[in-house]
C-alpha cells in the first residue's frame, strides 16, 4: 500500500470514497466464487470524471485497476487478483434515461438489475437478462460477465440486450461505442466489450434494450422418477423446436435440499423435476403448454403440474433462485460449476457427472438451465480440508473436460475470470489465445485492467496453477 | 504486376493446382472492385489452403480481397490496392449439423440458398434472409452484415452466430466462440468479423444457432395515405403484445418497384407489411389485432395475403437492395440505422434534400431500426453525378446530426461517387480503437486496404 496514492485518491474523490485499512479491505477480498484476493485500495467513484481520475492515478502509480459491481460474480472476475485498486460502482447507480418509445434505457453501471425492471414495468417493459442474483447484481457486472439467467433461453444473454457503452480507457480517454441504434458502421466493439470481464476498459455507462412484458405466462412443473427421462424430455423439446422462455432442471437431491429450506412445493420423493415457463400471446402460451405436457408425458413424467396463479409461480421460482442458499445450510463450502453441452448430449453428460462424483467420492447435485444445455453441477466439500478441496477442483476439471469433449464450452454465463483461465487451452489453441492477447493489448497495453483474468498465465499449455484456499462461499447462480 | 510477382504466382499455382489459380483476363474481370482488377484469383479448397494463400500474400505483400458470391463488391470505399482475390466458393460444405440441438457449422463459401434447402429438409432455417439470396455466400453475408426483414423477431447475425474460424492477416488459422447456444468463454472475436468487410480475416467456418420453421405464417398489408400514418401503425404494433416476425414499410415508389402490377400494394400508398408466424391460433390473433390497429391508424386498406402472394412479396422485399441497385447505373443505396421515433423526422429531411437536388428515390423502412433509402437517377452523367454528390453529402449530414442520431452508410453507389463522399459516414471517436484492432488481426494491412471505415 502506497500512502501517497491513498492521499491522491482522497484528494481526487474525497475521504469518504477511499478505503485502505486492512479491516475494510477484507470485506472486498471475495465474490460469489471460491476464489479470494485482497485489493490494496477500494474506491467509490460518483461520475465518469471520477473514474477518469482513478484511471490516471492507476496509470501513474502503475497499479492494477479492477471494476466491481455487487460482487456476486462466480468466477472471481471482480477480485483484485494482483492487488491494486478495486473500483466499486455502488455510487454510480443512477438510471440516466428511460426512452419508452424506442425501448431503451441508459444507466450507470452500478444500477441493480432488478431495479431497472422495476423502473420500467409500469410502461409494460422489463430488462430481460435475469441472473439468479438479479436482486443484488449490477448491470455493469452483467455487461462485464455477459450474464445469463433462466430466461436467456428465449431472450438471449446480456450481449443481445446492450446497444451502446461509454468506456474509460487506461490512458484516461472517454470513448463512446455503439448507441441507441442497433448498427454502427465499423467493427462491433460493443459486442466485443460485453463479456470482456473488465480486461479491456472500464464501462461507465450502458445503453440497453427494454423488452415488452408478455401478455401471458404459464409455469409448468414436470415430475420424474428417473433423471434420464427428464433429460430426454429436454432433448425432444429442443428437437421439436419448442422454445419455452425457460426450462430448468433440478435433480432429486437438489430439490430435497431446496424444499427443506424454501417449501416451494417440490415433490421430495422424485428423481428430477423440470421447471418450464412459456410466455407470449395467450393463444401461443396455451398451444406451447399443451405440446410441452405431451412431450413430458411421452417421457414418463409422473405428473405435470401447472402453477394456478402468480403466487404458486413465484414460489416455484423462489425455489429455483434460492437453491444455492439452501445448499449453504448443508455444507461449509460448495463449488458451483458452469459448463455447456449440446442439448442432444444432456442424458450422457449427466450420467458422466454422476460417475465422476462416485470416482472422486462426492455427491454432485445438478440444478441448471437445461433448455440451453448450461449445466451447474454443484460439489459439496469442506474447504478447511486441503485434500478435499484439491479433489473437488480435480472432479470439477474432469467435468469441464467432458463438456469440451462433447463439443461444449467452459462457461455459459459465469465467465472465465480467475477460475478457469488456466483451462482455456482445453478449448482454444495457442494461436487463438495469442490473438485474444493481442486484442486485449489494443485496449489495455500495460495490463493494468483486471490482470490475471480470462487468459492463461502459465507459459505451458494447460498448466494448472496452484489455487488459493477458498473462503466459505455463499453464492447464487 | 512485376516479374518477381509473376514468378511468385507460379508458386501459388503449385500450391493450389493450375485450375484453382485464375489469371485469364476474362475471368479476372468478374472480380473487379471499383474498377480495380486483381492480378490473380486464388480458389483454395480448404481452410488450410486459405491460410497458405494468405501467408503467401503476406510474404509477397499482396493486397487480398476475400470474395464469395461477388454480389456486394460495391460495398465500401474504393480499395487502395488489390492484387489477389481469394475466392471462398469451393469451401461450400456443411461440416456439422445437429438438428436435435438446433446448431449448425458450415464452411464460409456455402451459398445461402443451398444451405436453406439443407435446413428446410429438417424444417429449420436461418433468419438471415439476405438480398442476392441465390448467389450470396454465408461468409459474404456476414462480412457485410447483410440486412434481413426477419431481424424484427430474431435479431441480427451477431445474435445467432455462435462461433467462427478465420485466417488472420498473418495466415494463422484462428477461432473464437464455440458450437453451443450459450457460451461466454474468451473474447467474442467473431462478433468483430460480422460487418468487417473482410478487413480482419478470412472467415472459413461459421457456427450458427438454427430455428424451427413456424407451423403457420401469414403476411398482412396495411395501406396508408401518409408516412406519418404508416409509422403510427408501427408504433402501435411496438406497444402491443403482438410479436410479428417482420414489420417493413414501403413508400409509394418502393411499392411500385416491388409490386409493379399493384396486386397487393396499392398505387400511391404507403404500405406496412407485417408478418406473423407460429401456432395457427397465434397467427389468427395477429390478424384480428392488426385489423383493429390498422383501422385506428386510419388505413385505407388492410389485407391478408395468400401463401403464393406472400412468397412473391416477401421474396421481392428481401431483394430490395438488389432490385433498387438494378434500376440504374447511378443507383445509390443508403442504409441508415435510426431509432423508430426519429424515422418520420428523417423522412422529412430526406424528402427536402431529394427534392432540392431533383432526384428520384425509393424508401424501405424496418421498424427494428433500419431505413433503406435509394437515390435512383436514370443516367450517370456529369450533371447527375454532381447532384448525387450534393444530395449524398446532405443526406449523411441530415441523418447523423444530433437531432436524428442516425448512422448512415452508403451500401451501393457508382465508383465515381466514392471519391466525392465518404460512404461510411462521419468518423466517430472510436475509430482509434478500430485501427488498433485492425492492426492486431492484420498487422501488415493486406486485407482489403482502404475499403473500410476511416480508411482501414
Amino acid at each position: 500500500m502506497d500512502k501517497k496514492l491513498v492521499r491522491e485518491l482522497e484528494q481526487a474523490l474525497g475521504k469518504d470514497a477511499v478505503l485502505w485499512k486492512t479491516e475494510d479491505l477484507m470485506l472486498y477480498e471475495y465474490d460469489g466464487s471460491v476464489e479470494q484476493a485482497r485489493p490494496e485500495y477500494v474506491v467509490f467513484p460518483r461520475s465518469t470524471r471520477d473514474v477518469v481520475q482513478i484511471m490516471l492515478l492507476a496509470n501513474r502509480f502503475q497499479v492494477p485497476l479492477v471494476g466491481r459491481g455487487a460482487g456476486t460474480g462466480l468466477s472471481g472476475g471482480a477480485l483484485a487478483r494482483h492487488g491494486g485498486i478495486l473500483l466499486v460502482f455502488s455510487r454510480m447507480n443512477r438510471i440516466l434515461e428511460l426512452d419508452f418509445e424506442n425501448q431503451r434505457a441508459v444507466v450507470q453501471p452500478g444500477v441493480v438489475n432488478l431495479d431497472l425492471t422495476r423502473a420500467v414495468e409500469h410502461a409494460g417493459l422489463y430488462f430481460a437478462p435475469d441472473p439468479s442474483s438479479q436482486k443484488a447484481c449490477t448491470i455493469g457486472g452483467n455487461v462485464a460477465e455477459n450474464a445469463g439467467g433462466p430466461h436467456t433461453l428465449a431472450y438471449g444473454v446480456t450481449a443481445n440486450h446492450v446497444t451502446g457503452l461509454e468506456l474509460v480507457l487506461p490512458e484516461g480517454d472517454v470513448v463512446r461505442i455503439g448507441g441507441k441504434v442497433t448498427d454502427s458502421p465499423g467493427y462491433d466493439l460493443t459486442g466485443l466489450l460485453v463479456g470482456s470481464e473488465g480486461t479491456l476498459a472500464i464501462v461507465t455507462e450502458v445503453t440497453v434494450k427494454l423488452t415488452r412484458l408478455p401478455e401471458a405466462v404459464k409455469t409448468l412443473l414436470a415430475v420424474y422418477d428417473a433423471v434420464d427421462d427428464a433429460t430426454e424430455t429436454v432433448a425432444e423439446m429442443t428437437a421439436r423446436g419448442i422454445t419455452p422462455a425457460a426450462c430448468e432442471m433440478l435433480d432429486g437431491w437438489m430439490l430435497r435440499a431446496v424444499e427443506d429450506f424454501v417449501h416451494a412445493g417440490f415433490p421430495t420423493d422424485s428423481a428430477a423435476v423440470l421447471l418450464i415457463e412459456v410466455e407470449g400471446l395467450r393463444e401461443g402460451v396455451e398451444a406451447q403448454a399443451d405440446e410441452i405436457s405431451e412431450v413430458c408425458r411421452l417421457h414418463h413424467a409422473r405428473e405435470v403440474r401447472v402453477a394456478r396463479d402468480a403466487r404458486e409461480r413465484d414460489l416455484l421460482w423462489k425455489g429455483r433462485k434460492n437453491a444455492f442458499g439452501a445448499i449453504g445450510r448443508l455444507s461449509p463450502t460448495y463449488y458451483v460449476q458452469d459448463g455447456v453441452i449440446p442439448r442432444t448430449k444432456l442424458p450422457a453428460t449427466l450420467r458422466r457427472i454422476d460417475e465422476i462424483g462416485k470416482t472422486y467420492g462426492f455427491r454432485i447435485g445438478n440444478i441448471f438451465h437445461a433448455g440451453d444445455g448450461n449445466l451447474h453441477p454443484i460439489i459439496l466439500f469442506d474447504a478447511r480440508d486441503k485434500e478435499q478441496f484439491d479433489r473437488a477442483v480435480a472432479a470439477s476439471n474432469e467435468i469441464m473436460k467432458f463438456c469440451v469433449e462433447m463439443g461444449g464450452a467452459l462457461t455459459g454465463e459465469h465467465g472465465v475470470g480467475m477460475e478457469k483461465n488456466e483451462l482455456m487451452p482445453l478449448m482454444f489453441s495457442e494461436a487463438d489465445l495469442n490473438l485474444m492477447r493481442r486484442v486485449r493489448d489494443c485496449f489495455n497495453p500495460a495490463g493494468l485492467l483486471n490482470p490475471g483474468k480470462i487468459l492463461p498465465l502459465g507459459k505451458g499449455c494447460g498448466e494448472i496453477r496452484a489455487r488459493p484456499l477458498p473462503v466459505s462461499a455463499t453464492s447464487r447462480a | 504486376m512485376s516479374a518477381t510477382r509473376t514468378s511468385a504466382l507460379t508458386r501459388l499455382e503449385g500450391l493450389l493446382g493450375t485450375e484453382h489459380l485464375l489469371t485469364n483476363p476474362t475471368q479476372l474481370a468478374g472480380y473487379e472492385v471499383d474498377g480495380l482488377r486483381p492480378a490473380a484469383v486464388a480458389q483454395p479448397g480448404s481452410a488450410g489452403e486459405v491460410a497458405e494463400v494468405v501467408r503467401f500474400a503476406a510474404a509477397e505483400k499482396l493486397a487480398v480481397i476475400p470474395v464469395g458470391g461477388r454480389t456486394k463488391l460495391r460495398i465500401g470505399a474504393a480499395p487502395r490496392r488489390y492484387d489477389l482475390a481469394t475466392d471462398l466458393t469451393r469451401l461450400d460444405g456443411v461440416l456439422a449439423y445437429d438438428p436435435g440441438d438446433l446448431t449448425l457449422g458450415v464452411q464460409a463459401g456455402i451459398r445461402f440458398a443451398e444451405l436453406s434447402r439443407v435446413l428446410a429438409e429438417k424444417r429449420q432455417f436461418l433468419p438471415l434472409a439476405p438480398a442476392f439470396a441465390e448467389q450470396a455466400t454465408i461468409g459474404g453475408i456476414l462480412a457485410t452484415n447483410s440486412g434481413s426483414p426477419l431481424r424484427h423477431a430474431y435479431g441480427s447475425a451477431r445474435d445467432y452466430v455462435l462461433g467462427m474460424e478465420f485466417v488472420t492477416g498473418e495466415g494463422i488459422e484462428t477461432k473464437s466462440g464455440g458450437r453451443v447456444v450459450k457460451n461466454v468463454t474468451g473474447y467474442d472475436l467473431h462478433k468483430l468479423m460480422i460487418g468487417a468487410l473482410g478487413t480482419l480475416g478470412v472467415i472459413t467456418r461459421v457456427n450458427f444457432k438454427t430455428f424451427p420453421l413456424p407451423h403457420a405464417q401469414t403476411t398482412f398489408v396495411g395501406s396508408f395515405d401518409s408516412a406519418a400514418q404508416a409509422l403510427g401503425m408501427c408504433r402501435a404494433i411496438a406497444q402491443s403484445a403482438l410479436q410479428p416476425r417482420l414489420v417493413d414499410v414501403l413508400d409509394p415508389a418502393a411499392a411500385q418497384m416491388i409490386d409493379p402490377a399493384h396486386a397487393r400494394l396499392p398505387a400511391g400508398q404507403w404500405s406496412v407489411v407485417v408478418g406473423a408466424a407460429g401456432d395457427e391460433r397465434v397467427v389468427q390473433r395477429h390478424g384480428i389485432d392488426l385489423a383493429r390497429i390498422t383501422k385506428g391508424a386510419r388505413a385505407t386498406a388492410f389485407v391478408a395475403l395468400t401463401d403464393e402472394e406472400e412468397a412473391t412479396l416477401l421474396g421481392r422485399i428481401r431483394e430490395f437492395p438488389k432490385l433498387a441497385a438494378g434500376t440504374s447505373p447511378a443507383a445509390t443505396l443508403f442504409k441508415i440505422s435510426v431509432v423508430l421515433a426519429q424515422m418520420l423526422a428523417l423522412l422529412e429531411r430526406a424528402r427536402q434534400v431529394i427534392q432540392r437536388n431533383q432526384l428520384a428515390s425509393m424508401t424501405l423502412l424496418r421498424a427494428s431500426g433500419i431505413v433503406y433509402l435509394a437515390l435512383v437517377p436514370t443516367a450517370l452523367d456529369a450533371a447527375t453525378l454532381a447532384r448525387l454528390t450534393q444530395a449524398a453529402t446532405e443526406l449523411i449530414h441530415a441523418s447523423s446530426n444530433s437531432e436524428i442520431g442516425g448512422r448512415p452508410v452508403i451500401e451501393w453507389c457508382p465508383t465515381e461517387l466514392k471519391s466525392q463522399v465518404n460512404v461510411w459516414g462521419p468518423a466517430r471517436d472510436d475509430l482509434m480503437l478500430m485501427q488498433r484492432v485492425k492492426k492486431a488481426f492484420d498487422p501488415q494491412g493486406i486485407f482489403s486496404p482502404g475499403r473500410f471505415v476511416g480508411g482501414i
